[in-house]
Parts: structure tokens; C-alpha cells; sequence
């Protein structure tokens, strides 16, 4: 299980820039990807519908993190550029005749542009002043989302609001109704994204990014433009959760705004914090807690129920409340253990049996 | 000792799920194969204060069917779960249900029956929810398997209307002097019917305006202040009743209840209004698809004795234990229909025999319900009532707008 890096010699810088330079770490991704591969083959389509719920979430956490966890500016305005994502994906592929795959991608550009607006307030506003700030983009998105005729009712001239979303197709298969074929699709996008953020800071950009959250001034004197790379990291975050947001869309068959509130700006913040501030991994571990928790609270309730221990009428009244408490007391919990996220737990494992079975 | 503690949680947790996932779903031990449909209901989100009582309807009437022979000797097991009001929730678990096996699915608010409404229909699965919004009755194209059992709130606000109307004209006034404030719920729900509203105002020289009501609001001063600028003469609120109820006694408060007419859709129009509002509620109008308790019609019976036998009364569940009720009586007529034609229990035939219900009668809660191929709304008709004496009473005969067409 170790994978220490201890007594690896780089002989070249080709293999100082190796991402996992030790056997031990190879196989443990191979396993990874084995476990991803197999999942389609053994699950239902109800868990490989979660899988896909928890593969937009990560790529929307870790577009998160890069904002918050690396970069350090709070944003409370996620679920506002979820949203601009999912509405640009499906307004142009509805009115424009835009074949989805370029659409999710022009959706991503352009909510990088709409991130690198509302970041400007970031030049002047730190910390909880920015998190308002950015809680303006959430309500200003809401409102056009509720008022503005192209989105708001003006489907078939019927009075909906829910945006139904033209079928994305791929090779014959249907993304919104296939969960195998998206689980696909989206596993490669996921792989994607990792890659080039894991790339991202050991880049100069990236590495600016990381001064700037340790000590902006610090950051300043050494060369960094501040506001520059502020808004870089806006836009860059916003692109990927734009990316989010767009699969988001293609993977419902319809959308409307009540999936992009608050609640799910701060879901998305609860996942990273959990999950581990800046690290990739930290995200997608977050995503997986925070979409699987209820699910899993609920399979308990339902066994709870069935299972005649608990089969009072009374009780199941007060089940969804009890599981409304339970998610909130589970992710307390957690952070009362490993305040670091789940990164830390899984890199306390490894240390476990690292020096198993001589503790010191 | 952490590390121990996270590992023994580790374990609990993956002993837990296994166990759960394995054996969460017994069947139930009766005779007969039973029939499976799948329910959302929302026990603990924005709408939970309707939402119960509606939850409460749907399963007694289950439970009420398995305890008389089932459904032509097949009982019925309902597999339902609390959504809180999150599409995404909802979308889980409709996917999750399907994969179970249900034939039939009760959904509940707009937000979740527009969204699901693709899957509904590549599914092939027939699908009644408690939401009434025009957009979903579309057989011909976008929601092939949703039927409507309320009358729509687009046919709501414009019975509504056409009663206000008539009463304004009575007393001599001019249609043009009508002025009609919308305050509607934020979301799908709230605006689904605006736009036939408003399109029936037009036709009759009415003015309109649109106020939302923001969720979670503990005041609509600034609201009817703007209602009040805009010379309101009539307010049309559809929502649900806990604001509908706050709304009313601020307007109350605001010296503006004592001029104007006060309607609700059926989401407000219901007792929990008038609980909420007390005196102030007195003289609301209601559009109700579904008749209030008080009203002694057949329809009453049956549940009001399931209620007996399980300790509560009428009156404690509200109208919308009847509406869940009844709504559930047309899905399993449906699956009636279906079986009793020896026919194969899949979605396709349950739709092809709801679509074939003449006239199914409840009892006088609701007008009788038809369902045809071509239209999926059970009805178009309904009575006006208003709150005299703290009670809902009839203030208008049956109103139906398919005679009137």
C-alpha cells in the first residue's frame, strides 16, 4: 500500500515531472481505473445514475477549489455559474441549432467570461466582503433566470419554465436517457479535467494562484499581478463549473432555475471543505460524499422502515427529518474528525500502513 | 486512536450500505403478484405543509385497496420516498423506482413533473402528479404520459376570473376599471398559469399585473404597496397557504382587504388558509378542483372512515388528503381497467385505458374525470367557493369551460 517517494532518484527532468513516479502509486491508479471501468458492468442504471451525478459534481467541485481552495477567494456564487453553463448549453442548442458538444463547450467560455465579471469586485473585496459580493452574482442569475423571456415561458408560447433540453446524441447513443453511455462520456471529461488542473498548478499561472491565497502582498512584491491572476482564477474556475453546469443540462431532460439556488452554491462549498481546500482529489472525494450521503440515508430509512424494527406510522413522518439531521450531524461529524477533509483521512490510512506494524 | 475510530466507521458504513442495498426492498407477503408504483412526496420541503396531507391521501388509499381485495386480486405496493421539493431528488429516485420495477408513478410538484416529463414519456410510464400546470397536458407531443387529474391552473385562473368578472359587471362597474394583481410563487409552479390569465384579461379589457412573492418572505409590505399604486381591485394569489395566509392578513392589515376581491388557486384555497388567517380570511374566494371537507358529497366516505380506523378525522386532514386520495383512485382505475381487459400491465396499456375513462366518478370531490387521446386534463370545471363563517361554502354553481367553448 506505501508509496513513498523515499529513495526515488530523478536521473532526468523527464522523470522529475512524472505525476506518480513510484510503482506503488501506478498501481494503485490502475486500480482506480479498473474499479471505474467495472462499475457500468455490475451496477444498475440507478447507481451508475449517481456515478454521474457524483462525475458533474467533482468536475463543479474542482472548479470550485481553484477558486476558493487555491486561490483563496470565497464564492458563494456557484450555483449562479452552474446555472449560466446549463442555460447557455441548452439556449444554444435550442435556438441556434448548435450541435451539443461545441455548445457545452461555448457555454464553459462563456461562463468564464460572466466569472471573470462578477471576480472584478475581487480587486478591492477580500475574504467575507467578496463572498456578498459573489452572492449578488447568485441573485442577479436567479432573477434573469426567473424573468427573462428567451428562458422564462416562451416555450412553444406555453407558460413552463422548465427549459426542456433537444436530446444530445453521441454515436446513436442518448446522454439524457443512456446513463451507461454518459457515464462514459463524462468519466472521459472527468479524466480531462483532472489532468490539466493537476497540470495547472505546476505552472507558473497555478503557482501564482497559490501566492496569492498564502499572502497577496507577499504575491505582489515578487512580480504577481494580482489582479490579473485574480481574474484568471475566476475565469478559469468558472469555466469548469460552467463545464459542470452544461453536462448538467445535457444529462436532465429539462432544467429550471430551482436547481441552481443558494442551497447548492453552498452544497458545492460543503463538498470542497469537506473533501479537502486545495487538492484536486479533496473535490472529487467531497462530490462523492455529499451526493452519496443523502442517498445513503435514505437506503438506511428505508431499511430502518421495512425491516419491522421500526415500523411505526409516527416514524415514518418523522424519517425525512431525521435524515435531513442525519446529513447535517454526519458532515459535523466528519469535520470534527479530520478537519482537514477526506484527503487528510486518506493520507492518514496510508501513513497507517506505511508504518504497520511498527507504530511509533 | 482516530485513525481506529475512522477505520471502524469505514467498516460500519460499507457493512451498512451492503446490508441496506441488499435487502432495503421486501416485497410485501400477499396474494397476487403485486402491482408496483413508485410516489415522490414532499413531507419535509417548501411545499411540506400540503405535501403530508397529500402523502397521507395517496397511501390510504393503498392501503384502503390491499385491505379490500386488492386491485382485482393483486395488491398494490407503493414504493415512495420524501423528495423535499429537489427535482434532483426527484430524478434519483423516479430512476431508482423505474429500475424497481413500478408501472406507474405519482410525482408531485411542477419543478420535478416538467423535468421528468422526457423520461415519463421514453419510459412509458404513466405519470399523475398534484401539479395542474397546462404545459403538462401535451399527449400529442411532450408529455405523452402525464394526465392531469385537477383541473389545470391556467382553466383555474380563468374561471377565477370569469367569476370576478361577472360578479364586477353585476355591480355595475366597467370591465376596463377591473385591475387584477397575480401574486404567484417564485418558480414554475407560481407562473404557469399567468400567461393564460393574462391572455384572458386582454380578451376582456382587464388590466394585469404580476407580483412574485419571494420564498421565505416575512413580509409583503413592499408587494401590495405596489399592488396598492397599481389601483388593485381583485388579487388572484397562487401559492401555497402558508404565505397565501400571511399575504391575507398583511393586505387586511394594510386597509386594502376591505376594497378589493381576494382569490386563491387551489394550492392556497384550502383550510389550512383559513387556520393561518382567521377573520381576515373571511369572504376569500377559492378555485377548488377538489371540494373541501365540509362539503357532504359521497365522495367523503370512504376516506373519512379509512380516517376513523387510523385515529385522525377529516377536518385534521384537509382537503388535499381527499385530492391525494381520489388521485390515486384514477391512477389504480387505470390498472383496473388494464388488468380487468386481461391486458399485459405495462405502461403503454395503462395510458391507452386511462385514456379511455369516461366520466369516472368521485364521488363529487371533482368534477367527473374523462380522459381522452388527445386531452389529458380530467377536467375543466370547477365551483367557486368563498370562506363564509370560517367554512368553505359553494359561492357559484359549477363552472366549466368546456361548455362554454
Amino acid at each position: 500500500m506505501t508509496a513513498t517517494q523515499c529513495g526515488v532518484f530523478h536521473e532526468s527532468y523527464g522523470s522529475d515531472l512524472q505525476l506518480r513516479p513510484t510503482t506503488m502509486q501506478r498501481i494503485r491508479i490502475v486500480l482506480v481505473l479498473a474499479v471505474v471501468v467495472i462499475l457500468p458492468l455490475v451496477a444498475n442504471n440507478y447507481l451508475i445514475r449517481i456515478s454521474n451525478s457524483i462525475i458533474i459534481a467533482a468536475i463543479g467541485a474542482i472548479g470550485l477549489n481553484i477558486l476558493v481552495g487555491y486561490t483563496g477567494q470565497i464564492s458563494l456564487g456557484q450555483g449562479a455559474f452552474l446555472a449560466v453553463g446549463a442555460y447557455s448549453s441548452a439556449l444554444l442548442t435550442t435556438y441556434y441549432d448548435i450541435p451539443w458538444p461545441i455548445a457545452v463547450v461555448l457555454a464553459s467560455f462563456i461562463t468564464a467570461g460572466i466569472g471573470m465579471m462578477f471576480g472584478i469586485p475581487s480587486l478591492r473585496l477580500k475574504g467575507l466582503y467578496l463572498a456578498v459580493a459573489t452572492l449578488a452574482a447568485q441573485q442577479i442569475v436567479q432573477w434573469v433566470l426567473n424573468n427573462w423571456d428567451p428562458i422564462d415561458g416562451l416555450q412553444d408560447g406555453r407558460a413552463t419554465n422548465a427549459l426542456r433540453i433537444p436530446d444530445p446524441k453521441i454515436f446513436g447513443y442518448q446522454l439524457n436517457q443512456d446513463e451507461k453511455a454518459f457515464y462514459v462520456f463524462g468519466v472521459l471529461i472527468l479524466i480531462a479535467v483532472v489532468i490539466v488542473t493537476v497540470n495547472l498548478f505546476r505552472t507558473h499561472v497555478g503557482r501564482a494562484f497559490i501566492a496569492i491565497r498564502d499572502q497577496d502582498i507577499a504575491a505582489e512584491v515578487m512580480g504577481v499581478n494580482i489582479f490579473r491572476y485574480k481574474l484568471l482564477a475566476f475565469a478559469t474556475s468558472s469555466f469548469f463549473v460552467g463545464l459542470a453546469g452544461a453536462l448538467l443540462a445535457q444529462h436532465s431532460t429539462a432544467i429550471s432555475w430551482e436547481r441552481f439556488t443558494i442551497e447548492i452554491s453552498i452544497q458545492y462549498l460543503a463538498m470542497i471543505i469537506i473533501g479537502g481546500l486545495g487538492t484536486i482529489s479533496g473535490s472529487i472525494y467531497g462530490a462523492i460524499f455529499i451526493t452519496v450521503l443523502p442517498e445513503l440515508l435514505r437506503e438506511m430509512g428505508d431499511f430502518l422502515t421495512k425491516s419491522e424494527v421500526l415500523n411505526a406510522d409516527d416514524f415514518r413522518l418523522y424519517l425525512p427529518f431525521i435524515q435531513r439531521g442525519a446529513f447535517g450531524v454526519a458532515i459535523v461529524i466528519t469535520l470534527i474528525l479530520e478537519p482537514e477533509g477526506i484527503v487528510k483521512m486518506w493520507r492518514d490510512i496510508k501513513n497507517y500502513f506505511r508504518l504497520w506494524p511498527f507504530s511509533y | 486512536m482516530k485513525k481506529r475510530l475512522f477505520v471502524i466507521v469505514l467498516v460500519l458504513v460499507t457493512l451498512l450500505t451492503g446490508t441496506s442495498l441488499n435487502s432495503g426492498r421486501i416485497g410485501l407477503a400477499q396474494e397476487g403478484e403485486p402491482i408496483k408504483i413508485g410516489a415522490v412526496f414532499d413531507l419535509s420541503g417548501a411545499t411540506g405543509d400540503v405535501g403530508t396531507p397529500y402523502s397521507v391521501g395517496v397511501v390510504g388509499y393503498v392501503d384502503w385497496v390491499n385491505a379490500n381485495g386488492g386491485v382485482e386480486g393483486r395488491p398494490i405496493e407503493l414504493v415512495s420516498q420524501d423528495y423535499a421539493y429537489d427535482v434532483a431528488t426527484a430524478e434519483n429516485l423516479y430512476v431508482q423506482f423505474v429500475e424497481e420495477g413500478v408501472v406507474a408513478f405519482m410525482g408531485w410538484g411542477t419543478g420535478d413533473t416538467e423535468a421528468l416529463r422526457g423520461r415519463v414519456a421514453e419510459d412509458q410510464i404513466p405519470f399523475m402528479s398534484a401539479s395542474y400546470s397546462a404545459a403538462l397536458n401535451d399527449p400529442a407531443g411532450e408529455a405523452p404520459y402525464n394526465f392531469l387529474v385537477g383541473t389545470t391552473y391556467s382553466d383555474q385562473l380563468v374561471i377565477m376570473l370569469q367569476y370576478m368578472l361577472d360578479e364586477w359587471v353585476a355591480d355595475d362597474n366597467d370591465p376596463a376599471d377591473m385591475k387584477v394583481v397575480f401574486f404567484h410563487n417564485d418558480s414554475p409552479f407560481g407562473t404557469s398559469p399567468l400567461e393564460d390569465g393574462e391572455a384572458f384579461a386582454v380578451e376582456n379589457g382587464i388590466e394585469t399585473m404580476r407580483i412574485a412573492m419571494p420564498r421565505g418572505a416575512t413580509s409583503y409590505e413592499a408587494e401590495l404597496t405596489r399592488a396598492d399604486e397599481f389601483g388593485v381591485t381583485h388579487i388572484i394569489v397562487q401559492n401555497v397557504s402558508t404565505p397565501a395566509a400571511l399575504l391575507v392578513s398583511e393586505a387586511a392589515d394594510f386597509g386594502l382587504l376591505e376594497d378589493i376581491e381576494f382569490g386563491c388557486l387551489n394550492w392556497c384555497a384550502d383550510e389550512i388558509l383559513i387556520e393561518l388567517a382567521g377573520e381576515d380570511a373571511e369572504g376569500v374566494l377559492g378555485a377548488l378542483p377538489f371540494g373541501p371537507t365540509t362539503v357532504e358529497v359521497p365522495g367523503q366516505e370512504i376516506p373519512s372512515a379509512w380516517l376513523d380506523e387510523n385515529d385522525m378525522t377529516l377536518e385534521e386532514a384537509t382537503l388535499h388528503f381527499t385530492q391525494g386520495w381520489w388521485t390515486m383512485a384514477v391512477m389504480v382505475e387505470g390498472i383496473r381497467l388494464t388488468l380487468a381487459a386481461g391486458q399485459e400491465l405495462t405502461g403503454e396499456n395503462i395510458k391507452a385505458n386511462l385514456e379511455s375513462i369516461t366520466e369516472f366518478d368521485t364521488g363529487g370531490i371533482t368534477a367527473p374525470i374523462t380522459f381522452t387521446p388527445d386531452d389529458h386534463r380530467g377536467n375543466r370545471s370547477l365551483t367557486i367557493f368563498s370562506v363564509e363563517d370560517g367554512v368553505w361554502t359553494a359561492a357559484s354553481d359549477v363552472i366549466d369551460l368546456r361548455t362554454e367553448e
